[in-house]
Order: C-alpha cells, then structure tokens, then sequence
C-alpha cells in the first residue's frame, strides 16, 4: 500500500487567501461608525492682517490660494453624525448648512452637504474625502469680506 | 632711641603690636629716661580705667541684655510655631483649588465649539456633484497640497 503524495504549498497559501477574502467581507459588512464633522466658519478680508491661531496650520495655504490679509475664525461646530443622520449648522448671514454622511468604502467618509440663504439653495453637494480630510467652501459675501467654511470630517 | 621716637611708638609698645626688637629698644630707654617713663605709666593708667570702664558697662547691661535675649528668642519660637500651620496650608492649596478650576472649565467651556486648531491630514477630496439654484460655483483644485475650494458666486460679487 502506497502512502499518498502530499502535495506541498497549497495549504498554507490557501488559508491565507481564504484570511483575506474574509476579512475584506467583514469590513465590507461593518456598520459605519459615526462620522465626526467640524465645520470652521471663517471670514476672510482685506482689513487687517491677522490670521486666526485655529488657522495656524492653514496660514500659508490660505495666503497662498487666496489674496485676502486677514482670516479671523467667527464659529465653529463639531458634531458626531451617523450615516443618513443629518446635522444642522447656522452660518452667518441668515444662512444654514445641512451635512449628512452617506454610506463610504472603509476609511473614507462622503458628505452630503446643502448650504442654504432663506429659501434659496445656494450649494448641493457630495463630497468623498478621506477620513481626517478637509475641503473650503467660500464665496458668500460677509459684512466686509468673505464667509469660507472649512469642512473636515473623520 | 630718642625721646621724640620713643613717645611716638610708646602707645603701640603698650598695646603690644611692636616686634620685639623695637619693644626692647623702647623698654631699654624707658630704664633710663624717666620723663619717658613717666609718660609711658601714664598710658598704662589711662588704658586700664578704659578697660574696667568698658568692663563695669558690660557687667551692667549684661542682665538687660539676656532678658532681651530671651524676648527675642520666646518670639522667634512662637512665630515658627504660627507659621508651620501656614506653610503647610499654603504648600497643599493649589490641589483643591486647581481641582476645583478644572471643574469650572469643564463646566462653562463649550463643548461642541472648539478654538483648537485645525491639523487636516488630507486634502484629497472628490467633488461628486455641484448644484446650485442661486449662485455660479466653481471647482478650484490648485494641487494635492493645497485644499479643494469649492467657491460661490451670488450675483456676480465675488
């Protein structure tokens, strides 16, 4: 009676593979958890030269991007939002913000976000971005300058 | 030695910070000069009334002295003993009182508003749509290393 032939290198390799396609369904299947967003309302101008100290590390972005001398930080808001949850945030100027997180691949967040003036609906957006990452949105005049709203979530 | 050199060292003699050479010149021509040596129990008289003098002073303030003495040292140990309490008290107070400032901070600083600053790790973001009733927006990407601005236009003013 002959010992049959084991056959080397497929077992190992095997539950490996099986490992991963485990592990990547499980964190498909994971609940999101909840989504962290902190929303800096900033008014930008040309009066002045100071720069926010919440701004340090956005200083020279700033500067760079745009030709206002003076950022000075007017609000800011965090919330702790579950995905389909929506966050309300009031931004100067009779104006308001909706952000609802919708579903995300794993370490990413997408934001669904709506800025409203009265009735009108100045921004619909869905922005995808990496968790702990930023995005600006600005224009929307304010007293003297501009409103920019520093959107970051994670 | 002369008379003149004689009565000029002749204090200094007496007092004792000649060198013994000199003393002995001095007490050589004391023996055989006897206006010098006159003079010289003149000194030594007039040194010794100073120091009994000096000595009967000090006899009678020494009493005073030692009461005083005692004043002093009954206040310096009744001092310590109100302060060590004090020290004591002034050595633990900032545990209750930054405990209870900790407190109040905890209390009154608003919690969902932070002044910290922001430290974005990214600023890859994706802009899925872009809609707007009301105004122009605009996508402005200047790089991977500066943020997406996403900038609105309300009747042309900006």
């Amino acid at each position: 009676m002959t010992r049959p032939e084991r056959r080397p290198g497929i077992l190992l390799p095997g539950i490996a593979l099986l490992a991963v396609v485990l592990a990547s369904l499980a964190a498909e299947a994971a609940p999101a958890g909840p989504v962290s967003v902190d929303i800096g309302v900033v008014v930008a101008s040309n009066q002045g030269t100071s720069v926010d100290p919440a701004l340090s590390a956005l200083r020279v972005k700033l500067q760079s991007m745009f030709s206002y001398s003076s950022y000075k930080m007017l609000d800011r808001a965090k919330r702790n939002l579950a995905v389909g949850e929506t966050g309300d945030f009031a931004l100067p100027g009779g104006r308001s913000m909706k952000v609802t997180p919708v579903a995300a691949p794993p370490n990413k967040v997408r934001l669904a976000v709506q800025i409203m003036e009265g009735e009108r609906n100045l921004l619909t957006t869905t922005l995808g971005m990496s968790r702990g990452g930023m995005v600006l949105v600005g224009g929307p005049p304010y007293r003297s300058g501009v409103m920019i709203l520093l959107i970051s979530a994670e | 030695m002369d008379c003149g050199k004689v009565c000029m060292m002749l204090q200094d003699e007496i007092d004792g910070r000649l060198p013994p050479s000199e003393s002995a010149e001095i007490l050589l021509h004391l023996e055989s000069c006897p206006s010098c040596a006159a003079e010289a129990a003149g000194y030594r008289r007039v040194g010794e009334m100073l120091r009994l003098w000096a000595e009967s002073g000090a006899g009678e303030k020494a009493a005073r002295l030692d009461a005083m003495w005692t004043r002093v040292s009954a206040g310096i140990d009744e001092q310590r003993q109100r302060d060590e309490p004090a020290s004591w008290w002034r050595k633990w107070i900032w545990v209750p009182a930054g405990a209870v400032l900790a407190v109040l901070v905890l209390l009154f600083y608003p919690s969902d508003v932070s002044r910290a600053p922001f430290h974005p790790t990214s600023f890859d973001v994706a802009v899925e749509d872009l809609e707007s009733d009301a105004a122009t927006v605009a996508l402005v990407d200047k790089g991977e290393d500066l943020p997406r601005v996403i900038w609105i236009i309300e009747n042309d003013k900006t």
